[in-house]
């Protein structure tokens, strides 16, 4: 036994003592910790936020958007013309590029993608589906999209991940490809600044400089992505040098004390991620808008910002978050923060009291927004039953759960969050208080009146026009609450020290190649 | 020999029924529980018909029973299925991240077994004195510690304030896997490679998360190998072999720790099962890509075919140990006869 004991000893001296030993030459390497996953590698599928930033690393969009702005400039396409109607755009695209194994970037290659898109109906197909009848070549490096109707929005769109062009070669037309190894090849490989070099499902994606990319080299050669199951490892890892960045999403008291360390720089950005309450306000107790409008009132943002988050998020009075065109802070003129009297005064309208008192679950899932979820659960009660007449049951479910529940009508508030698709008001508002987004999102809200505003600010371009109706909408809000908007998301970034050019802005877009290590 | 291979037939013909009884309650466990895994595939935006012919497709829009019926054919067939999720064979991942775990289950079992015995057995030949008191109370603090909270205070100590050992992860992630991957055994792989810096990297890698299972496993194994010695350092073989001069060491940790070594190796089969158990919170907390991640993540996303798949190998795992050790008291106890 103990010389067992002793050989094993010796055993792991030696390799720890080999491990210390030579460094080989390499390629600048930054190594990016998330607790992310990846999902499918198919640009028609996948529809979450980090396999979307790994798309957006590895392909590019026809349009794409300046670091850290929402300025649309050229990507694959170097200019854009729409007809006076606004229903037909022509986009010609930059000449002489090739995919890897040699295959034409044309009007062709972007055609075949949409369509594939439109075929395969994977998650984000609606992005196209709602808004592209047909896509036409017009010659080699000209293509042009049909729209159903003006869509004042399509450049933002176009420049959203399932429209991405693929390469007809790699990709199999009729089905949602998983797995890398199920490409032809096997390697993920576009026209964006990196490829794909090894893919390991929640473990690694290590990145390599793509030698076909048109534009400027990366100056970091490799990244590689680790997958960590758990948030405190990651900060662990960060404070170790184990990895040279972290994102996404580590807990607030990790937050607060990675943020005083002076060997680790903190980027603080502000987000377009918005947190808000829904009511299923058809058929629940939620259906009459004066009990939406006292529990909107009850709220107080400032308070679980500090409680739950450590101050590190922003209070935010319209699901048009902060930063963005035509947002207004309606919700705090109209509504306030822990408003008790109005809410009651409310409460009493609707036919409640302190003897006949409100009752209804508020739901939550447990991990999809991380382990602060309980805790917010927790404080929102907290402040409903502020007042007398409200009771408040917290109730909770995992994410595939919930959303059968919210599908299912089975919960009457619901605690939800958003990443834009695109980079518009409508993203904000449509999604939820249009008759058909509504549905999806459970909320079930219809009014003939709303679905005009929408159709309106959807289909002219005239920004003193959408202007005006964003802010009816918004001030529409407060008044029929089919969401009551809570919080607007701070990002953290945390770099060592020797890494700089961290440019995500509001857009969310992450370009690996503006990063550069000293 | 003969009454060994009977012995062992039976406990193997034993095991079917009890992986059956497992997986049928895996199985309806699994479809009673809320959510559906065609939603969490296809996500919230996926047509209605779509979602139908994806039901379709699986074989989710039959009834239950019909459902598991067609599984368990599947199974008599030795095979475990397609996950629901991923367009992959259930046993690529169990074959990709099985010898991570077995790696990590085999080097915590060890440094509980190099801890918890040796300590064991010192306490008890220095029975009530300072020293037998510490080690037992190392026992009983380190049976109480819980494996993810233990596991964190080894990373902050090892990881981040001596920075001696990593934090997360088989590897360091500038060392490929993908160069030297072979058996899925990195320790194996990385000789046969050739590759010794890959080799110290993927040792040093093992130690924080084998260690701390190894701590808090050998809390029971410290408690056990004490009293079991006290009893055999009463026998009389013990007096016999004392009063002819043997040294007191080869008493002790010879005869003695031998003969102390049944209920040891009983215990070793059961906290196998504790350790696959371990292994699930200790992956996460290190990043460990194993199987018990996999389960983690799989039970997340509902793929109800490669959950069933890992639960099966997990239950294969323990019964095969359970039998090496009753197989094992034979070898160390001459009077035990099959």
């Amino acid at each position: 036994m103990k010389r067992t004991f002793i050989a094993v000893m010796l055993m792991l001296a030696l390799a720890a003592f080999s491990f210390a030993g030579g460094q080989v030459d390499e390629p600048t390497t930054l190594v990016y910790g998330t607790t992310e996953k990846v999902t499918d590698m198919d640009t028609a599928h996948a529809y979450d936020f980090h396999t979307w930033e790994i798309f957006q690393n590895i392909y590019q969009g026809l349009l794409a958007y300046t670091p850290g702005t929402t300025e649309l400039v050229p990507g694959l396409a170097e200019s854009y013309t729409a007809n006076a109607a606004g229903d037909e755009y022509v986009f010609k695209l930059r000449e002489g590029l090739t995919f890897t194994d040699g295959t034409p970037f044309n009007a062709e290659a972007v055609k075949w993608s949409i369509d594939r898109v439109i075929a395969l109906e994977g998650d984000p197909s609606w992005l196209v589906t709602d808004f592209v009848k047909a896509v036409e070549v017009v010659d080699e490096y000209r293509v042009k999209f049909i729209l159903p109707d003006s869509i004042a929005y399509f450049p933002s769109l176009v420049a959203t991940v399932p429209y991405f062009p693929l390469n007809p070669n790699v990709y199999p037309e009729d089905r949602i490809v998983r797995e890398p190894s199920e490409l032809v090849g096997g390697e993920l490989v576009g026209l964006g600044p990196y490829k794909v070099l090894s893919f390991k499902r929640d473990e690694e994606v290590v990145l390599e400089v793509n030698p076909d990319y048109y534009g400027p080299a990366p100056k970091v050669e490799r990244i590689i992505i680790r997958y960590f199951a758990d948030a405190t490892t990651m900060r662990l890892a960060i404070e170790a040098g184990e990895i040279d960045l972290a994102y996404k999403t580590l807990n607030p008291s990790d937050i607060k004390d990675l943020s005083t360390k002076s060997d680790i720089i903190t980027n603080q950005l502000q987000g377009p991620y918005i947190r808000y309450i829904c009511y299923e306000t058809s058929e629940s107790v939620f259906a009459d808008k004066r009990v939406r409008q006292a529990i909107s009132a009850l709220v107080n943002r400032q308070d679980f910002i500090d409680k739950v988050y450590l101050g590190q998020n922003s209070p935010l009075y319209s699901m048009v978050p902060m930063g963005m065109i035509y947002h207004t802070d309606d919700f705090k003129e109209a509504l306030g923060d822990g408003n008790i009297a109005l809410a009651e005064s409310l409460l009493i309208e609707a036919g409640y009291s302190a003897d006949n008192p409100f009752i209804f679950e508020l739901w939550y899932t447990p991990s999809h927004y991380g382990d602060t979820e309980v805790h917010l659960a927790e404080v929102l009660k907290d402040q409903f039953e502020k007042s007398d007449m409200v009771k408040v049951e917290i109730k909770s479910a995992e994410w595939a759960a919930y959303k059968d529940k919210w599908k299912g009508k089975e919960m009457p508030m619901y605690l939800l969050g958003w990443y834009p698709d695109y980079i518009d008001p409508d993203n904000y508002t449509a999604a939820f208080a249009g008759t058909s987004g509504s549905k999806g999102m459970g909320i079930n809200f219809s009014d003939p009146e709303w679905d005009a505003l929408f159709n309106e600010e959807q289909t002219n371009a005239d920004p003193a026009v959408r202007q005006a109706v964003f802010e009816t909408l918004q001030q529409k809000w407060t008044v029929d609450v089919p969401t009551t908007p809570l919080f607007q998301g701070n990002l953290y970034v945390f770099t060592s020290s020797n890494v700089s050019g961290v440019k995500i802005g509001p857009t969310l877009i992450f370009n690996y190649n503006q990063l550069e290590m000293k | 020999m003969k009454g060994l291979l009977r012995y062992a037939i039976t406990r193997i013909l034993l095991t079917i029924p009890m992986i059956f009884i497992l997986l049928t309650v895996v199985f309806l466990v699994l479809r009673v529980m809320p959510g559906d895994p065609v939603s969490a595939m296809l996500g919230a935006h996926a047509p209605e018909r779509v979602i139908e012919e994806k039901k379709e497709e699986l074989g989710l829009n039959k009834p239950i029973i019909i459902q598991y019926f067609e599984y368990l054919g599947q199974l008599a067939r030795f095979d475990l299925g397609e996950s629901m999720v991923l367009k992959q064979k259930v046993t690529d991942p169990i074959k990709e991240k099985l010898p991570a775990t077995i790696e990590l289950t085999l080097w915590g079992m060890f440094f509980t077994l190099a801890i918890g015995v040796p300590l064991g057995a010192y306490a008890a030949n220095k029975r009530r004195t300072g020293r037998d008191f510490g080690i037992r109370l190392y026992g009983n603090v380190a049976y109480c510690i819980p494996v993810y909270w233990m596991g964190l205070m080894m990373q902050l100590v090892f990881g981040v304030w001596l920075k001696w050992l990593p934090i997360a992860g088989r590897t360091s992630p500038r060392i490929m896997s993908s160069l030297f991957s072979n058996t899925g055994f990195y320790l194996i792989d990385t000789l046969l490679a050739g590759n010794l810096r890959a080799f110290g990297d993927v040792a040093v890698h093992l130690l924080l998360p084998s260690l701390t299972l190894g701590i808090v496993l050998s809390g029971v194994f410290v408690r056990l190998t004490r009293a079991n010695m006290l009893d055999v350092l009463k026998s009389d073989f013990i007096l016999a072999a004392r009063a002819r001069g043997v040294s007191e060491k080869l008493v002790v940790y010879k005869h003695g720790l031998k003969n102390a070594f049944i209920p040891i190796l009983t215990m070793l089969g059961l906290q196998f099962a504790i350790l696959l158990a371990g292994a699930v919170l200790t992956e996460t907390t290190f990043s460990w890509p194993g199987m018990g991640r996999l389960l983690m993540e799989r039970i997340y996303l509902r793929d109800y075919p490669t959950v069933q798949g890992v639960i099966v190998v997990f239950a294969i795992m323990v019964s095969v140990i359970s039998l090496l050790v009753d197989l094992l008291y034979a070898a160390v106890d001459p009077r035990v006869k099959y």
